[in-house]
């Protein structure tokens, strides 16, 4: 092949080129830390990495609708807790009641402390949490029980999506666990009773409202364990998003994160080709027949 | 033999030694000239004569100047310019659309999609919430925004690349032009005899030029002249006369241009658009711009569309059953789409509902039935996990979205790949010609010495001549 003073030029300035673009492309990657950051970098590995960022952000936001879960569970348990212990106390009083030797003044002091109980039976109920009620169903934002004890709100379920397509119920309806509707025990009722039975000095009557109360405090309890499991539940779906985000997190590294090691070294590369480049072209065209023609 | 033929051989000399230096400078001072093929100049022998009984020579001449010229080369060189045109016209195109969904390394339209469902689950938590409702309606607006924006940028590489036409045709009316004119020149010089080896030159870089410009077929005539057609047809030079092309609004086509062609010597223009690009639009930058405008961009805008369509419509389909706060149904969340084509654009896609109370979250009155109802917020927020019949399968919207980013890059990579490839082999083909046809100044020297020299010893000849003429004459005195 026969070589011209331009084919020698046109070969220095194509590699130059040619590892001039290389090193741009290594300085790129060096500079964002990302061997993908264009799709067409890489269009199947773009679409994974979109994927998995979706994922990784749906799960963020899974994570937030858990901890509003567990906020309103958390709420809840404490009202029945303390609900519980109204009922407990109500127990002893009815108990202590039950017997005849009580006089008119110590039972007007039972009936008083009975309607103080129920008030606080209301007031539990009426529970709020960032100004919901969070036993009134789906009418939360009005007390879900008056002041006599009537249910206002509703027994509707209010769910949080959790994971796809996983819901978790959030609420519980204030008449199922308080009133009894659907078939349980009517806590306001049977303190009502217990009232009425005191004012007419119907000791048997008392004494009749026992096992409702036993009931009462069974049925808080069974509720309280369901509570448990939900958030049990809910526990294990955030701990679960946050094993998926980590090895998530991982493998988009894998995918987009540039190995910084190669990238160095290959720029370095690069610079000692160039160098080598330059310096060759510079020691080829110093010397031309010209030089020694007089 | 005479003395008088020892003059007229050295004059032949120095005639031909002078003609082959002039050749070699011209060599030298072109050395950088685009397009320019080296000389060589082929010395003969004269014609023999008998004398004294023996053949004796009667000098030298200059039977040929050649350029050195590879006919291959140059057909080879066309052709890939055409491919080379093709694919960086298509290229920075598809670059500048890759910005637009480059979504990796900064938020895009699939982010603000993610955001636009986040909100609706937000929403479940809380559904009377006026951050929440604010929140689902202003990341709805931005989604919008998204749209729309991509949507403009997409129409504005279509518009761009229309634009380009203008100059594209005046270019390529203008070397159909100097091809015609340097075919009258050629012919002319030729028909005298001799090689018009610089308008020759001259010619095939312009045909070179052209190539990348569109896809073309060239054949030389007898007479010098070179005929050039598109690939597909077309005439764009016959002898001395050139096509004009020429732009027309296709009001057919969205009022974009429609490319005319009045043949060489012709009067009427014929529209040339479905032919000018070469098969498929694939041939030179007027095939890629083309190719650009009414189908790469296109096929995004649909899909974009498509996505537009089918998140308005499955967000409004639960939406309009559901009821806002201030207890009334029936009301959408984007506007209901007319037509598929164009949702995604302006006129199309936008917020249908303004306040926040019309946010709709209840699958019941919430007047009635309380204002905690979450059911359709967690319903419309479901649909982005909801597996959705669309035009690339059954698939989520994020998938179709992500899917789209897929089908640019692979555009992109594909017309990187085409470009670089048309690139190298373009290199290779210049290397190839430069070897071919290239001055080298070495060769070019060593030339300068040899013709020297030759012209110094023909210069003695005369010198000798002059001399034994003295000599002779000297005896007449």
């Amino acid at each position: 092949m026969r070589v011209t003073q331009n084919t020698t030029a046109n070969l220095v300035t194509n590699n130059l080129q040619t590892i001039r673009k290389r090193t741009e492309e290594l300085q790129q990657q060096a500079s964002t830390g990302y061997k993908v950051t264009m799709a067409s970098d890489d269009p199947v590995t773009a679409q994974q990495i979109l994927h998995m960022k979706s994922l990784m952000a749906s799960g963020d936001q899974y994570a937030r609708n858990i901890s509003n879960g567990i906020a309103w569970l958390t709420m809840s348990e404490g009202a029945m807790s303390e609900l519980g212990n109204v009922i407990t106390r109500a127990k002893e009083l009815t108990v202590a009641m039950s017997s005849e030797t009580n006089n008119d003044s110590s039972r007007q002091a039972a009936v008083n402390e009975f309607e103080e109980l129920k008030a606080q039976v209301i007031t539990l109920g009426n529970t709020q949490l960032n100004g919901k009620y969070i036993f009134g169903g789906f009418k939360n934002d009005t007390p879900p029980f008056d002041s006599s004890g009537n249910f206002l709100g509703t027994d509707d379920a209010i769910s949080v999506e959790v994971d796809h397509g996983s819901f978790v119920q959030m609420n519980y309806s204030g008449g199922e666990l308080i009133r009894g509707t659907g078939g349980g025990t009517d806590i306001i009722a049977t303190l009502d009773n217990i009232i009425a039975a005191l004012n007419s000095n119907d000791t048997s009557g008392v004494e009749a409202e026992l096992s409702n109360l036993d009931d009462a405090l069974g049925q808080v309890l069974a509720t309280r364990t369901d509570l448990g499991a939900r958030l049990t539940h809910l526990n294990s779906a955030n701990t679960m998003i946050d094993n998926m985000n980590l090895s998530l997190t991982k493998i988009t590294s894998d995918k987009q994160d540039a190995d910084m090691i190669q990238v160095i070294s290959d720029l370095s590369k690069q610079q000692t080709a160039y160098e080598a480049a330059v310096a060759a072209a510079a020691k080829i065209s110093q010397i031309s027949l010209l030089d020694y023609l007089s | 033999m005479s003395i008088q033929n020892i003059l007229d051989i050295a004059k032949s000399s120095l005639i031909a030694q002078r003609l082959a230096l002039e050749v070699t400078s011209e060599n030298v001072t072109n050395v950088n000239t685009p397009g320019y093929s080296r000389q060589t100049t082929t010395l003969t022998t004269s014609i023999t004569t008998m004398e004294s009984g023996f053949a004796m020579g009667t000098g030298v001449k200059v039977s040929d100047i050649q350029r050195a010229y590879d006919d291959f080369l140059q057909s080879q060189l066309s052709k890939e310019n055409t491919n080379s045109g093709f694919g960086s016209a298509v290229l920075s195109s598809m670059e500048q659309v890759e910005q637009l969904f480059n979504d990796l390394t900064t938020d895009g339209l699939g982010q603000a999609m993610q955001d636009f469902f986040d909100a609706w689950q937000d929403l479940t938590a809380n559904p009377q919430g006026q951050p929440e409702r604010q929140a689902v309606l202003s990341m709805g607006q931005q989604l919008v925004d998204q749209f729309q924006r991509i949507n403009s940028y997409l129409n504005d590489v279509k518009t761009q690349a229309n634009k380009s036409l203008e100059g594209l045709t005046s270019d390529i009316n203008d070397m159909s032009g100097q091809i015609a004119s340097l075919n009258e020149q050629i012919q002319q010089i030729e028909i005298q005899g001799g090689n018009a080896n610089e308008l020759r030159d001259q010619r095939d870089l312009v045909v070179r030029e052209l190539s990348a410009e569109v896809g073309i077929t060239y054949i030389e005539n007898g007479d010098g002249t070179l005929s050039v057609s598109l690939t597909l047809g077309q005439p764009l030079v016959i002898g001395n006369q050139s096509a004009t092309l020429s732009l027309e609004q296709d009001v057919t086509n969205s009022g974009f241009y429609k490319i005319m062609a009045t043949s060489p010597g012709g009067t009427t223009a014929v529209d040339i658009s479905t032919i000018v690009g070469g098969p498929d639009n694939t041939q030179g930058e007027m095939g890629g711009t083309l190719q650009v405008r009414d189908t790469l961009v296109n096929g995004f805008l649909s899909d974009l569309d498509e996505l537009a369509y089918t998140l308005a419509n499955e967000v409004n389909s639960i939406h309009e059953t559901s009821y806002g706060l201030d207890g009334v149904t029936g009301r959408d969340f984007f506007t209901v789409p007319s037509a598929m084509d164009g949702y995604s654009g302006l006129g199309g896609i936008s917020l249908a509902v303004t306040t926040t109370s019309e946010v709709a979250a209840a699958d019941s009155d919430p007047l009635v039935n309380g204002t905690g109802n979450n059911n359709s917020a967690t319903a419309i927020a479901d649909i982005y996990d909801t597996v959705l019949s669309t035009s690339g399968g059954n698939m989520t919207l994020e998938g179709f979205f992500n899917s789209l980013v897929g089908k640019v890059g692979v555009a992109v990579q594909d017309a990187t790949r085409r470009a670089d490839q048309s690139d190298g082999i373009l290199q290779q083909l210049d290397n190839l010609r430069e070897s071919n046809s290239g001055v080298s100044l070495d060769e070019e020297l060593a030339n300068l010495v040899k013709y020297q020299k030759a012209y110094e010893g023909a210069a003695k000849l005369i010198n000798v001549g002059t001399e034994m003429m003295d000599t002779i004459l000297g005896l007449i005195n």
